[in-house]
């Protein structure tokens, strides 16, 4: 069994998956290069105000990371790069990388797809009018609204917020018969996060129910609720409507089996998660196997592994919250190293 | 009243959220330190309720009122005069809530504010129960019975159950009294700030 150590590693993404990927193979002291498609390294969490379950500020997330590249010397780190094309040869891949305009062939014993998701396009739901009405934004649209407001840029009135839940999700008709699994616990993050920045203003959401199956997931939802006093109203509304300047909302609370109207000043939509357009890309390349929605599928009781030397991590393959994101790619990582330890 | 033509249990418009405010639940946990926020929306009490087949709100739903502070009809409702206070629900819940105290809380205000209740006798029976308390320390059912049946003008109410629970020995013609019967006067004692004993 020779050991081939000095084969390279294609990690596509550089979000919390793919860079915690890059770094444990770093670590370990396997070369890695890893191919981000924007100008900066950390994906989605960039756009974080902050995280659940515990508060954590996802600026702090990047820089130990990078630190760790710089101390291990493997991770060769390609920003507003991608992959464009690839070719199945013995023992790996034989990829293309157009690196900022130039064009660069690598030979990989083993490739991550972390390529991440999107949310939904919401211009199929008209009746929340996002997209038409100025304050109605989709989830993560709102994240930097709320940096905005953290910065002291905030308005002057303390603001009423409506959250709306499973847009997009949990719906047969015009988004996706799956629940997103990450979004229940998102906006109890950004609802709590209001309160804090105005004591003094409202957060509603309004929910079917909230899914939190995860370490301190209930406890988290529960002190938003009980200690930040976030209003939860159960029921998915129906209709937003312009009215003097704010926004009118309709639903049913049916827990009470009454209509309610509340108007609020920001409408934030939890969008449903969908594969990114670069997870459908790198399916389409590397010929991966997805479901239905698109996203990546690994194969039958593996985590990571989705075909011969390819694996996935983060939310490519479903939505994923940070710290899942986080033990996928660790997960891909070391199921890399076994693989490039199996080549002969 | 049943509950179906009660006047509090129709909504025709829309209940404005933006002008309910949380001040009944605010009140409710300092008056009772009952924190309804802690409410899992479950039904667990309702479930158990020994008294929804004749409630107009089931326990989970007066919990909900609260929280959407519709007090006017908290105060209404027929509810508030049918919970024996079993405490089944409280027993329940998941959260500790303790409804029987919030439906106290709920009737001393209705009383209050001089809104009548919705089963007159109820509130009778409440009175003269706590009347023999006042005066002996303990109730004997025998003189409540009697005496209920009396005021409410329900002469022969339940008449067939007196020789049972006569031979069963569950009505004393003797009634017991407490021997230190201050302790008993300093609970009746208005609180500061109260107008009149505490009943």
């Amino acid at each position: 069994m020779g050991v081939h150590k000095e084969q390279l590693t294609l990690v596509i993404g550089g979000g919390a998956a793919g860079i915690e990927a890059a770094r444990v193979l770093g670590q370990a002291g396997y070369p890695v290069v890893l191919v981000e498609k924007s100008n900066r390294l950390g994906g989605v969490l960039n756009q974080l105000a902050s995280s659940f379950p515990r508060w954590e500020d996802p600026a702090q997330f990047v820089e130990p990371r990078v630190k760790d590249f710089e101390k291990c010397e493997k991770v060769r780190i390609l920003l507003e790069s991608t992959v464009s094309g690839c070719q199945k040869v013995k023992n790996g891949y034989q990829v293309k990388i157009d690196n900022k305009g130039v064009a660069e062939e690598l030979q990989v014993g083993a490739v991550i797809i972390a390529t991440g998701f999107e949310l939904m396009d919401l211009s199929g739901y008209g009746e929340y009018g996002h997209g038409s009405f100025a304050n109605v934004f989709n989830s993560l649209e709102f994240e930097a609204v709320l940096k905005q407001w953290a910065a002291g840029n905030k308005p002057e009135k303390p603001p009423v917020v409506a959250f709306f839940k499973c847009v997009g999700s949990r719906d047969r008709s015009k988004g996706y018969p799956y629940c997103s699994k990450i979004c229940c616990m998102y906006t109890a993050k950004q609802a709590g996060l209001v309160k804090d920045l105005f004591p003094d203003g409202r957060s509603y959401v309004f929910y079917m129910d909230y899914r939190a199956s995860g370490k301190e997931y209930e406890e988290f939802v529960r002190s938003v609720i009980e200690d930040k006093h976030v209003r939860y109203v159960r029921g998915r509304p129906a209709k937003v409507l312009p009215e003097n300047g704010r926004l009118l909302i309709r639903c049913e609370d049916t827990l009470m089996g009454v209509p309610v109207e509340v108007r609020a000043d920001y409408i934030v939509l939890a969008a449903a998660i969908r594969p990114s357009q670069g997870t459908a890309e790198m399916a389409q390349m590397f010929g991966l196997k997805t479901d239905a929605y698109g996203f990546i599928e690994p194969e039958p009781f593996e985590a990571v592994k989705v075909q011969e030397r390819v694996f996935l991590a983060g939310s490519c393959g479903f939505a994923v919250e940070t710290l899942g994101a986080l033990q996928q790619g660790a997960a891909a990582a070391a199921q890399a190293i076994a693989v490039l330890h199996q080549a002969d | 009243m049943n509950a179906t033509t009660s006047p509090v249990n129709q909504y025709f418009k829309a209940l404005q959220l933006d002008e309910t405010d949380s001040s009944l639940s605010q009140e409710i946990l300092e008056n009772c330190g009952v924190d309804i926020e802690r409410c899992l929306e479950c039904g667990k009490c309702s479930g158990g309720c020994s008294n929804t087949h004749i409630f107009d709100f089931t326990p989970r739903k007066i919990v909900q009122m609260i929280k959407i502070g519709d007090e006017k009809r908290l105060l209404h409702m027929d509810s508030l005069w049918c919970c024996v206070a079993c405490h089944l629900c409280v027993d329940r819940c998941p959260s500790g809530i303790d409804i029987p105290r919030i439906m106290d809380y709920l009737r001393e205000k209705a009383i209050t504010k001089g809104i009548p209740a919705t089963r007159p006798t109820v509130e009778l029976f409440h009175n003269l129960m706590l009347d023999q308390v006042h005066k002996k320390g303990r109730v004997s059912e025998l003189y409540l019975i009697l005496n209920y049946n009396l005021k409410s003008r329900q002469y022969l109410k339940n008449a067939e159950l007196g020789p049972q629970m006569f031979f069963k020995g569950k009505l004393n013609p003797i009634p017991a009294r407490v021997k230190k019967m201050d302790q008993v006067r300093r609970l009746f004692r208005p609180k500061p700030g109260q107008k009149g004993e505490a009943r």
